[in-house]
C-alpha cells in the first residue's frame, strides 16, 4: 500500500534554504573592510511616488524567502528567468531580482566587477553586495517581458499592460545599471511592530511547525484585510491534508508598497491575526506571517514567486483562488488555477509548475470562489451553490468602495472584529487605506529599525 | 460585454426614491444585509469613467468599483432626479458634475472622516497576541 500520510515538511526550492544574515559585530566589520564604497538605498520611484525599496528583496533573499536565489541577477539568471522563469541552475524563479542604480550614482561609486559594496538604510550599515558582474538593461524592455504580451503569452493575458499596473511601473521604474552579486546582511534590522510579532522567516516558520507538530499546512496569500470569504476559502481550502485535513493554516502578507487604494499593511496582518484572537480559527491550527516584497501583482507570475515563498517556509499545499494577485484586467481571471492545473506553455510552463524539472513539491489547491447565498444560508463553494441569481459575490473593490462611502460592511461580508481593526489603523492613518501621504510616509519610516553601527574609518570619507 | 455600477441605497436614499419607480428595482444583496440599485452601461462608459479616476477600475464581477464617494453622491443625485436606471445617468454625471466630484474626490484622497465606534474591545484581545514579538 502506498504511504499517504505526510510526515515531513516540504525541502527548500533548490534543495537548500538561503541564509546571508551575519550576527556577530566582529565578524560584520571585517566583512566591511573589504568593502570600497557605501550606496545609501533609495526607493524606487514612480511619478515621485515610492513603488519599490529593495531594501524588501535584500531581506527576502537573505533570510532565504526566495532560496535558491543568493543575490542580485547576473544577466545570464535575468535572461534565464525572462526567456524561461528558470534561474540558470534549472530551478523555477519568476521575477527578476536586481539590485539597479542610476548611471549618475554608478560613476560616483566607482564600484566594478569584483568589489564589495556596502549598503546602507536609514543612515546605518545594513547589508553587502558582492559584486560579480556590472550590465545595462533597458527597463521598459524587462518590463514588457516580465508579465507577458497577448501576442507571446496568448493563453492568458488579454490586453497589453501599461501605467496602470503598478508592477509594470516598478519595472519601467528601474535604473538602467545593474550591479549583480550576492547580498549579505550585516547589521541585523529589528522589525517594527506591529510586524515583528509576525515576523516567520523560513528558517523560524519551519522551526514553529515543527514545534507544533504539524506536517500538512496549507499557506493563503494575501493583500488584504480579511473579508468572511476570505475566512470560508482559508477554512475550506484546508480540508486538503493527507488522512485529516492540514494541521496549519498560514496566512502570508505581501508586505511592501503597494498601490494607492489597498488596505495598510499594518491593518492586513491585524485584521488577519483577529480572526484567531476573535475566535473564528483557533490560534493553535492558524499562523499570521509576512513577507517582504512590493507585490507585482503578476497573477500567474505572481503565484509562482509565492510557491518559492511558501516552500522554502515549509508550506506543503497553496491555495490559488480567482484573480489570484491581480490587479485590473491584464491577465484572464484564472490564469493562476491555469498555470497550476495544466501549465502555460508561452511562460515555460508546459506542464504545472510542481510537474517540471526546478519545479515546486508545493502543491495546488485550486479554489473556484466562495459567495455569500441567503438560500444556502453559508458562504457558498461556487461549484456547490446553484442558486443563480440571489447569491452575492465578493469582491474586494466593492468592499473598500463601501468603506470609502462610511457604510459599516455588515457581519455578512466582515466580521465585526477584523473591521475594528481597520477603524483602529484609520484612527492612526486619518484615512482606512494607502493614500500618498501614508505611502511617503511609510517609505521613510519602513518596517525596521537598524541598530547604530560604526562605520570603518576608509568608508566615512 | 456589459458593465455595471452598483450605488448602495441606505436609509436615507431609500427615503429619497420611495414611491418611485426606482423603489422597485432595488436589489437586495448579502441576505438583505445591503441594499443596491444597477446601472448597466455599456463598455466604452464604463472605460470612460474609469479614465476619469486613478483608482478606480473593473472589478471580476464586471462592475466599476473604487470610484470616489463623491461621484457615487452624484450618481445616485442624478438616479433621483431622472428616475431612471439607464447609461444616460452616468453620462449627464460626466457631462455636467464632473469637475465638482473631482475637487470633491481631491479632498477625500487626503482624508476620510473616521467611524465613530468604540472599538476597546479588539484593542483588549490585542493585549493578549497569541504570536509574540520574535
Amino acid at each position: 500500500m502506498p504511504e499517504v500520510r505526510i510526515k515531513t515538511l516540504p525541502p527548500p526550492h533548490g534543495g537548500k534554504l538561503v541564509e546571508r544574515v551575519v550576527r556577530d559585530p566582529q565578524m560584520a566589520r571585517k566583512l566591511m573592510e573589504k568593502c570600497s564604497a557605501v550606496y545609501d538605498i533609495k526607493p524606487t520611484l514612480f511619478k515621485g511616488n515610492p513603488v519599490r525599496n529593495v531594501y524588501r528583496e535584500i531581506m527576502s533573499v537573505c533570510y532565504g524567502f526566495f532560496s535558491p536565489v543568493e543575490g542580485s541577477m547576473t544577466k545570464a539568471d535575468l535572461e534565464s528567468v525572462l526567456e524561461k522563469r528558470r534561474l540558470t541552475s534549472g530551478w523555477v524563479f519568476p521575477y527578476p531580482i536586481l539590485f539597479d542604480v542610476s548611471e549618475e550614482d554608478f560613476k560616483k561609486l566607482g564600484v566594478g566587477a569584483g568589489d564589495w559594496l556596502l549598503l546602507r538604510l536609514k543612515g546605518e550599515p545594513f547589508a553587502i553586495l558582492e559584486i560579480e558582474e556590472v550590465y545595462e538593461i533597458v527597463p521598459g524592455d524587462v518590463a514588457v517581458r516580465t508579465f507577458g504580451t497577448p501576442e507571446k503569452n496568448p493563453e492568458v493575458v488579454k490586453v497589453p499592460f501599461d501605467q496602470k499596473h503598478t508592477g509594470y511601473n516598478i519595472y519601467c521604474s528601474l535604473n538602467p545599471i545593474i550591479l549583480a552579486g550576492k547580498y549579505t546582511i550585516i547589521n541585523e534590522p529589528k522589525l517594527r511592530p506591529p510586524f515583528d510579532r509576525f515576523w516567520y522567516p523560513p528558517k523560524r516558520s519551519r522551526e514553529e511547525f515543527e514545534k507544533r507538530g504539524w506536517t500538512t499546512v496549507i499557506a493563503h496569500q494575501t493583500r488584504n484585510v480579511p473579508h468572511t470569504g476570505h475566512e470560508a476559502l482559508m477554512k475550506n481550502a484546508a480540508y486538503i491534508g493527507d488522512v485529516k485535513p492540514s494541521d496549519g493554516i498560514v496566512v502570508n502578507a505581501i508586505v511592501g508598497a503597494k498601490r494607492i487604494g489597498d488596505f495598510p499593511d499594518e491593518a492586513i496582518v491585524e485584521g488577519h491575526e483577529m480572526v484567531h484572537l476573535a475566535g473564528y480559527i483557533k490560534p493553535e491550527r492558524h499562523l499570521v506571517t509576512f513577507t517582504l516584497w512590493d507585490m507585482r501583482y503578476g497573477n500567474p507570475i505572481e503565484s509562482l514567486i509565492h510557491a518559492v515563498i511558501r516552500q522554502n517556509m515549509g508550506i506543503s499545499f497553496h491555495m490559488f483562488g480567482r484573480d489570484h494577485a491581480a490587479l485590473g484586467e491584464y491577465y484572464d481571471i484564472f490564469a493562476t488555477q491555469i498555470l497550476w492545473s495544466k501549465g502555460i506553455p508561452s511562460f515555460g510552463f508546459e506542464e504545472p509548475p510542481y510537474m517540471v524539472d526546478g519545479g515546486f513539491y508545493i502543491r495546488p489547491q485550486n479554489i473556484e470562489e466562495f459567495w455569500f447565498c441567503p438560500k444556502c444560508k453559508e458562504f457558498a463553494y461556487s461549484a456547490n451553490c446553484n442558486h443563480k441569481g440571489i447569491y452575492s459575490r465578493y469582491s474586494g473593490s466593492f468592499i473598500r468602495g463601501l468603506i470609502n462611502e462610511g457604510v459599516m460592511p455588515p457581519p455578512e461580508i466582515y466580521r465585526p472584529e477584523v473591521y475594528k481593526v481597520v477603524v483602529k489603523w484609520w484612527q492612526k492613518f486619518g484615512y482606512p487605506f494607502n493614500n500618498e501621504k501614508y505611502l511617503k510616509e511609510r517609505e521613510e519610516r519602513l518596517e525596521v529599525d537598524l541598530p547604530h553601527m560604526e562605520l570603518p574609518a576608509h568608508l566615512k570619507k | 460585454m456589459a458593465k455595471y455600477l452598483g450605488v448602495i441605497i441606505d436609509e436615507k436614499r431609500m427615503a429619497t426614491i420611495k414611491g418611485t419607480p426606482l423603489e422597485e428595482k432595488v436589489e437586495s444583496i448579502f441576505g438583505g444585509a445591503l441594499r443596491r440599485l444597477v446601472i448597466e452601461v455599456p463598455d466604452d462608459l464604463g472605460q470612460k469613467v474609469i479614465d476619469q479616476f486613478t483608482k478606480a477600475r473593473f472589478d471580476a464581477r464586471g462592475y466599476i468599483e473604487e470610484t470616489p464617494a463623491a461621484f457615487k453622491r452624484a450618481i445616485f443625485k442624478r438616479i433621483a432626479e431622472m428616475k431612471e436606471l439607464s447609461p444616460a445617468v452616468v453620462e449627464k454625471v460626466l457631462k455636467e458634475d464632473l469637475e465638482k466630484v473631482k475637487e470633491e474626490a481631491a479632498k477625500e484622497d487626503k482624508e476620510l472622516p473616521v467611524p465613530d465606534i468604540d472599538i476597546s474591545d479588539v484593542l483588549e484581545l490585542q493585549k493578549n497576541p497569541v504570536q509574540k514579538p520574535a
